[in-house]
């Protein structure tokens, strides 16, 4: 089997990619109005949501970054994903209920449509479309370049694509994921998030049982060589140090109750009961699958101390380097699969709401109406959207790397600063006003933009983005209590009060 | 929050706080001593995260609508937000013990302190996510919600029929 490794692995990329498009033409035909194309008609199911929701939450990073930052950092990134909890929780209470309620009595096709009708602004719908523009563009970028530098390579170690070029990868992942994104929207996108998810926790699990015989003493071991080796590596602040780990905790957790992309999901299920079973599962999803981050990083990190493996040119090579060593070839077929699922999920799930935001949100907040004929614009913009991200992702790998490095910096941490205040305290506090939104929303633009641009370095690892969250949540409470209270709409009042 | 976040900025600072280069291996991030690290800033970290905490918990009683914020409601919130204190106390304790004495048990493959870390902030919030589901139609969206918003509904569309 060793032998057919390379033949194995392209071969699950293959069959993974031939699924999605599969899915793609099954979905165009449930694919029916705007409604269907952006929030799926509101009919999905607590299994579908939750697979959706988890497998969005983690994306290319979490199955190529993270290995790489517990390699190169050690326990400070574990607190990106032991937040989950806390981050699902209390996304769930405080968005999860209202932003469907709201969805279905105005009939919104998206997250600024939610905003718009809670605050009666137009000025808040356009500043949080725009932040979900720029957020799009830097993410599905990185998301696109990381498809197509995994891509390039697994076909570069077969004899027929040996000289395979990146812009051909590029090519080849952007032109499968604006297949299956077209056709069938977000109807196909959430149903090929459900395979996404299984196979991310398969590869989760798999990866968990190989890593811990990497070496006979198994976890402990590993741990134990890298304590000797540094051991603020391994305790719970790790190489980073305690407040590097308490911004990603803060801007992590909370963080994940402002992220456009997961919280519109919530605004899709079937019934609102459904909730109940959805944070459960979408937990334990997210755990399963992240079991890969955590094992790869802290068993590649012990066997290059221990002088098992070579050191890696790069952290990025932690999961690649175990997969080829460590993995027996149909594990990493399934892991390789699992990759393109993780980035994916959340590049179509990017598209989406990236789509909405110029045909849907952006003209209503401009002119106080949607383009006509929107299934049909939200199609052409799909494709257009995901081609300039595709041009950005070329351009910065062979030209310059600013301007996706800065698009890159409107990722989680800008969109929890942002949307965070505004959205998952908004819906729940009458207190909010206009005043308190827009102030909030520019103020975490401004933040995040500025330390990105100036390259600030701030003491003891706090972290651009944390500064960016706390400021804007101050500003929003405060500017809100300053402000006049706003009259609600009378339905709006009512939902705020259930 | 806000002004702990600036003490701490306003710290006297420590060299390579955030981690320096290993001397051996390019790539990897060492943290080296731990007490520096710690020094001027331990215990104002500690607050941050324990408001931190603090804030979790209230938001989450926040999310629930004012009628349903019962007794029962508040209590199992109460202790849910003494439970993450306790976890973080233990992992802060236990990380200052090893910084004093070099020396550390293990638990599930990892470190005392780290497992606390792992295992426990990760499972600190496991109440307040059951009680989410298993209280989901006592405190979240009650039988009387629900007919308040299908009432609710009724009306928009009485309303969008009479436009």
């Amino acid at each position: 089997m060793e032998a057919y490794r390379q033949e194995i692995i392209v071969g699950s990329v293959v069959i993974y990619m031939l699924f999605c498009v599969a899915t793609g033409l099954w979905a165009m035909r449930r694919t029916h109005d705007s409604s269907d194309f952006f929030v799926a008609g509101r009919g999905l199911g607590p299994i579908v949501v939750a697979l959706a929701l988890f497998s969005s939450t983690l994306s290319g990073f979490g199955f190529v970054g993270g290995p790489g930052l517990v390699y190169s950092i050690g326990v400070s990134s574990f607190w990106m994903v032991v937040i989950s909890s806390t981050g699902y929780a209390v996304g769930f209470y405080l968005v999860a209920k209202r932003i469907r309620m709201i969805a279905e009595l105005r009939d919104c096709l998206s997250l600024p449509d939610v905003v718009a009708a809670r605050y009666g602004s137009d000025a808040v719908r356009f500043l949080i479309a725009l932040t979900i523009v720029l957020g799009v563009m830097g993410y599905l970028a990185t998301q696109i370049l990381a498809m197509a530098v995994v891509m390039q390579a697994i076909l570069s170690g077969t004899e027929t694509f040996a000289n395979i070029g990146l812009v051909s990868c590029v090519v080849i992942s952007s032109a499968v994921l604006i297949f299956y994104c077209v056709t069938g929207g977000i109807i196909a996108s959430v149903y090929t998030d459900v395979v996404q998810g299984f196979i991310m926790m398969i590869a989760g699990s798999l990866i968990l049982m190989t890593a811990v015989s990497v070496f006979d003493g198994g976890m402990q071991e590993a741990t134990a060589i890298i304590l000797t080796d540094d051991s603020e590596a391994i305790m719970p602040f790790g190489s980073a140090g305690v407040m590097a780990s308490l911004g990603w905790f803060f801007v992590f957790g909370l963080g994940l109750a402002g992220q456009p992309h997961l919280i519109t999901k919530m605004m899709m299920n079937k019934k609102m009961s459904d909730n109940r079973s959805i944070l459960p599962m979408s937990l334990f999803g997210y755990v399963m699958a992240a079991l890969l981050w955590i094992s790869i990083g802290i068993v590649m990190r012990a066997a290059v101390i221990e002088g098992v493996v070579e050191p890696l040119a790069l952290p990025d090579d932690a999961a690649s380097t175990f997969l080829s060593i460590f993995a027996n070839p149909l594990l990493a077929g399934v892991v390789f699969a699992g990759l393109f699922a993780a980035i994916m999920s959340t590049s179509d799930a990017f598209l989406n709401i990236g789509t909405a935001a110029i045909i849907h949100d952006i003209p209503k907040a401009l002119r106080g109406r949607s383009v006509d004929n929107e299934l049909f614009w939200a199609r052409v913009v799909t494709v257009l959207l995901a081609i300039v991200a595709a041009g950005f992702a070329l351009y910065s790998h062979y030209a310059d790397a600013t301007l996706v490095a800065l698009l890159g910096a409107f990722g989680w941490g800008t969109f929890a600063a942002s949307i965070f205040p505004v959205v998952a305290v908004g819906l729940n506090w009458q207190g909010a006003t206009v005043a308190g939104a827009v102030t909030a929303i520019s103020a975490a633009l401004l933040i995040n933009f500025v330390v990105q641009l100036a390259g600030i370095v701030l003491p003891y690892g706090i972290s651009g983005p944390l500064v960016a969250f706390v400021t804007s949540m101050i500003l929003f409470i405060g500017v809100s209590l300053l402000t006049k209270k706003p009259e609600l709409a009378p339905d709006i009042e009512k939902v705020l009060r259930i | 929050m806000g002004q702990l976040l600036l003490m701490i900025g306003l710290a006297d600072s420590v060299p390579n706080a955030g981690g320096q280069p290993h001397p051996e291996y390019p790539g990897m991030v060492i943290g080296a001593d731990g007490v520096a690290r710690l020094a001027h800033i331990g215990s104002l970290a500690f607050l941050f995260n324990s408001l931190l905490l603090t804030l979790v918990v209230g938001l989450c009683i926040l999310g629930v609508s004012e009628r349903h914020r019962s007794r029962k409601f508040l209590a199992g919130m109460g202790g849910s937000w003494l439970f993450m204190l306790a976890v973080w106390w233990m992992m802060f304790s236990t990380h200052q013990e090893f910084l004093m004495t070099g020396e550390t048990g293990y638990f599930m493959g990892f470190p005392v302190p780290t497992a606390w870390q792992m295992y426990g902030t990760w499972l600190g919030a496991i109440p307040i996510i059951v009680m989410y589901s298993y209280g989901f139609r006592t405190f979240i969206y009650t039988y009387e919600d629900e007919a308040e918003f299908d009432a609710l509904l009724e009306q928009a569309t009485r309303n969008s029929q009479q436009d």
